[in-house]
């Protein structure tokens, strides 16, 4: 599988991401309208507002994970996948005009903890389906998913 | 600085004096187990202090960034013959800069603030070594450690706004720097004679020690902190 790491940034979104997205609401037992975020400015305001409860939740299955399975953060395998996602992310943010090294590395620390969380869940054995596994897949289709924001599940 | 000559390849550095060879295998493992701990008890568990998803994964990238340091330093300990025993976190006890606890986000932005500024002259001192692998590593390694510092300088530049996010950073400065000095080395240290000797490194351990306190203080303030 080729993967299209941050190329459909604002693009229009695609009823089977739609679905992709609903599906992982309420894997995590959330329910939020569809926020479809169109510039890097945009993006970055988004994430610097507080999103606790859906992080939380996040947080508790990451948790509930790493109790059956462990990943090795300097594995070189890793890092070199790290390393792809924050080229992906800059080679973006500069066909949009944005040089703001910080955000890129945002973006990219995402998808990373993303990336991260799909590998403990198949490490888990999770079964398909699986929010994190749901999540990652909008990342590989190119998408920045954002979270929740004042009620509403942003992407960008 | 030494008139030492460049040492381009490892195949060269194990033609070089023992002394040499010891040397710069007490550097590099060093600089590995120094990322890596910095990354296992500071970077990593930032991630759950921080405040917002853009400040968590932008903690996450930094905490890649110094895994990936790590990995760079271990690699190149792995061809010089740094022993594998020697790299074992559970035998070698940690700096003491690694045994603050980290209990806040403002404590994680002043380690960040002044912490790689620490981190920045050590590896400054490394971009003209004579082994030209580890000076290729320091040179590598820089931007980033310098976007690691500007990270907590810019998180420290907005929490300094209110007076209790003042107070809450002058209190992590206070808990923090004192342990910093002691991170560049004794004085009249003979581990770092022979890395001037070699060319390995540049300046002593007093002059290093005392460049970073003239930068730290003109680092925080700025934003109205002392050092103390």
């Amino acid at each position: 599988m080729t993967e299209a790491w941050f190329s459909a940034l604002g693009e229009p979104l695609g009823e089977d991401e739609r679905s992709e997205v609903d599906g992982y609401l309420a894997g995590l037992g959330l329910k939020a309208p569809l926020r479809a975020v169109k510039t890097w400015d945009e993006a970055a305001a988004r994430c610097r507002a507080p999103s606790d409860d859906w992080w939380r939740r996040e947080e508790d299955e990451r948790e509930r994970l790493e109790r059956s399975a462990r990943l090795d953060p300097a594995d070189p395998e890793w890092l070199a996948l790290n390393d792809v996602l924050h080229g992906a992310a800059a080679v973006a943010a500069a066909r949009a005009g944005c040089a703001d090294q910080a955000l890129i590395r945002v973006a990219a620390g995402s998808a990373s903890y993303a990336a991260y969380q799909a590998r403990l869940a198949h490490a888990a054995g999770a079964a398909e389906g699986h929010p994190f596994l749901r999540k990652y897949a909008l990342y590989c289709g190119g998408r920045w998913p954002l979270g929740v924001y004042h009620g509403e599940f942003s992407i960008f | 600085m030494s008139a030492y000559p460049s040492i381009k390849t490892v195949e060269e550095f194990r033609q070089q004096p023992e002394e040499y060879q010891t040397a710069v295998r007490k550097i590099v493992r060093s600089h590995a187990l120094n990322e890596l701990y910095g990354a296992q008890v500071f970077d990593e568990p930032a991630i759950r202090l921080a405040p917002t998803p853009y400040a968590k994964w932008l903690t996450c990238r930094v905490a890649m960034e110094e895994y990936h340091h790590h990995v760079r330093f271990k690699e190149l300990a792995d061809q010089i013959g740094v022993r594998p025993e020697e790299m074992d976190l559970r035998q070698k006890r940690p700096l003491n800069i690694f045994e603050v606890p980290l209990e806040s986000w403002e404590q994680f932005c002043v380690i960040k603030m002044l912490g790689d500024l620490a981190e920045i002259l050590q590896v400054e001192d490394l971009l003209h070594c004579s082994f030209v692998p580890l000076r290729n590593i320091a040179r590598t390694t820089m931007p980033e450690e310098k976007f690691h510092a500007q990270f907590g300088l810019d998180f420290c530049v907005d929490l300094v706004e209110t007076e209790e996010g003042r107070a809450k950073v002058q209190r992590a400065v206070n808990g923090f720097f004192p342990e910093v000095p002691k991170f560049f080395g004794a004085a009249g240290s003979k581990n770092n004679e022979l890395y001037r000797k070699y060319g390995i490194k540049l300046r002593s351990n007093e002059d290093m020690r005392a460049d970073y306190i003239a930068r730290a203080k003109a680092t925080v303030e700025p934003l109205g902190i002392k050092l103390p």
